[in-house]
């Protein structure tokens, strides 16, 4: 069974019927993850007899006569996403041997349904960036082309056919830039609809659990599952009684994408062309499609990194050797909290609470962080306001081909990718990234973006547009 | 000392993170370079607008306000000591 050329529900069915047995397929995985993982650094820990025991045990259930809906299915989950029986890094050369007391919400509940871990994935400095590029453990490549950076690891899982399902975390755009890097289709969930509990999130505010894999349909057949009200994240309360879908037909001709011109004057005329290329399909597919406005995107990712960088100030002060962390044994308690935590934040990590501490400081609090506070609301408004106008709306995810490995690059020139990503986490909305085309042999992603919990109705329209070939896949090239 | 380098300083000893000056004067030019990026967001007047707080509209769920019987006196009574308006516990310090 090759796992990209397989749907999620065709995987299972198969596992159901016996034609596999789910320890075939996770061990064939494994196999694969070790194989794959030394030239592409996918992976911060690999399971193993641990993965092949549960598979093991989800075949006794088969035997058994029950039906788990994601029989033998293979996930990668994310570092920073705690799993008891896998290290959880965080992201941090500190933590590479943190074995976490809890699991995450997501991975119980993908586990309760029959999936088996088969590895951690790579992730930025405490999972802050959307490159891999500051990653401890260095950057993973971009399966499509060695010398350049995956964006996320979980897509390059995802692209190589090594699993079927990542989860992963998305606060400004990592896994949206991620998915949009490799080929696949990611997506970032309406605030409240998966839990967050198990994550350890570096902007409370924006962090999001979301799902990548390579089609539509492999989401859409797990989101029920992943999704709901969990009474250790307070912000899956809005699904308390029940989640209220926005569903639409899609290529219904009452649909409308709204397509906003400003956006894409932002792109190389390369780029742009695509995108023009797809609204042209989505018309020829019965969609209306409608030029609107849509302003504050470059002020909406300025007010990102404001608001990111305060809310990753404070949350890393509980790394502190004592809490969380190896405390070191110094001569005072200063020097050991100096110490630890310059061994556990990196040089990404350390910039980001210093410059979140100088933002929130006196002086500075009303000039940066309350004006970043305002420009949050603004931004929810316009997209609000958008949805007036049309149903969802297409927008780039990312501004430029991946970033190459050996190539330096500014920090400032690393968040500006994030331009059409961190707005959309402003907004609360839901986003899905699908493949739009190619160019040479880079994929190139673009966002469905809906009102909230209409993730349904993404999906679907997900499932029709774009390319529907990406050829033999990466590994082929 | 100018106003960033005042204010970089402050952040890097609030944090409690080593630094040496090298990366300290690295660190100066990234925070001017920064702020100068943050200028268009600064130029936007969002007029009396008040910021957002919570990415969520959910809210806490409250009773009415309404007064009740406290029950005090029964819980008052219920300790095995209580006088002056305090409910006497058994002296643990010398």
């Amino acid at each position: 069974m090759e796992l990209r050329k397989t749907t999620v529900y065709q995987a299972v069915e198969a596992v159901l019927e016996g034609e596999v047995t789910a320890h075939q397929v996770i061990g064939k995985t494994i196999k694969n993850c070790s194989v794959l993982n030394e030239g592409l650094n996918i992976f911060t820990s690999i399971a193993g007899i641990d993965a092949l025991e549960q598979a093991e045990a989800i075949d006794r259930k088969i035997q058994n006569g029950e039906k788990p809906p994601l029989a033998g299915i293979p996930v990668a989950v994310k570092d920073d996403l705690c799993y008891g029986v896998l290290p959880t890094s965080l992201g941090s050369a500190a933590f590479n041997e943190f074995m976490s007391p809890v699991t995450a919400t997501v991975v119980e509940r993908l586990m309760d349904a029959g999936a088996v871990v088969i590895g951690k994935t790579n992730l930025d400095d405490m999972g802050q960036g959307s490159t891999t590029l500051s990653s401890p453990t260095g950057p993973t490549v971009n399966p499509w082309q060695a010398e350049r950076a995956a964006g996320s690891a979980g897509a390059a899982a995802v692209a190589t056919g090594i699993c079927m399902l990542a989860v992963e975390s998305d606060s400004g755009g990592a896994l949206r830039q991620g998915a949009s890097h490799c080929g696949v289709v990611g997506l970032r969930p309406t605030t409240g609809r998966i839990s967050r509990y198990g994550l350890n999130a570096h902007c409370s505010s924006f962090a999001r659990v979301g799902v990548t894999a390579f089609s539509s349909e492999n989401i859409s057949g797990i989101l029920d599952l992943v999704s709901g009200f969990d009474e250790r994240d307070a912000a899956t309360a809005v699904c308390r009684g029940g989640i209220s879908e926005i569903i639409k037909n899609p290529g219904s001709e009452d649909m409308t994408i709204g397509y906003p011109v400003t956006a894409f004057d932002h792109l190389e005329p390369d780029l742009r062309e695509i995108f023009e290329q797809v609204r042209d399909q989505l018309g020829s597919r019965g969609y209306r499609t409608k030029e609107i406005d849509l302003g504050l995107l470059r002020e909406g990712l300025q007010a990102y990194y404001v608001l990111a960088l305060a809310e990753a100030s404070s949350n890393h002060a509980r790394f502190d050797g004592i809490r969380f962390g190896k405390g070191r044994e110094t001569d005072s308690l200063e020097e050991m909290y100096r110490q630890s935590r310059s061994e556990i934040l990196g040089k990404e990590a350390r910039r980001r609470s210093i410059f979140g501490t100088f933002l929130l400081s006196k002086g500075n609090y009303d000039r940066y962080y309350r004006q970043a506070l305002k420009i949050w609301k603004l931004v929810r408004q316009h997209f609000e306001a958008a949805f007036n106008e049309c149903d969802l709306l297409m927008l780039p995810v990312a501004k430029n081909l991946p970033r190459p490995l050996k190539e330096e690059s500014s920090y400032l020139d690393q968040w500006s990718d994030d331009l059409f990503c961190a707005p959309v986490s402003l907004s609360g909305m839901p986003s899905l990234c699908v493949p739009a085309g190619q160019i040479d042999q880079f994929p190139i992603g673009m966002q469905l973006v809906g009102p909230p919990f209409s993730e349904k109705t993404l999906l679907a329209v997900g499932s029709t547009s774009g390319p529907r070939d990406m050829g033999e896949g990466p590994l082929s090239q | 000392m100018d106003h960033i380098a005042d204010g970089l300083e402050k952040a890097i000893k609030a944090i409690k993170i080593g630094v040496s000056s090298t990366e300290q004067e690295q660190l100066h030019r990234e925070l001017d370079q920064f702020l100068d990026w943050l200028e268009p967001m600064l130029e936007v007047d969002p007029g009396d607008l008040e910021g957002l707080l919570f990415s969520h509209d959910a809210v806490n769920v409250l009773r009415e306000d309404s007064p009740r019987k406290s029950g005090l006196a029964e819980l008052q009574e219920a300790a095995p000591n209580f006088a002056g308006g305090f409910y006497l516990v058994p002296k643990i310090m010398e």
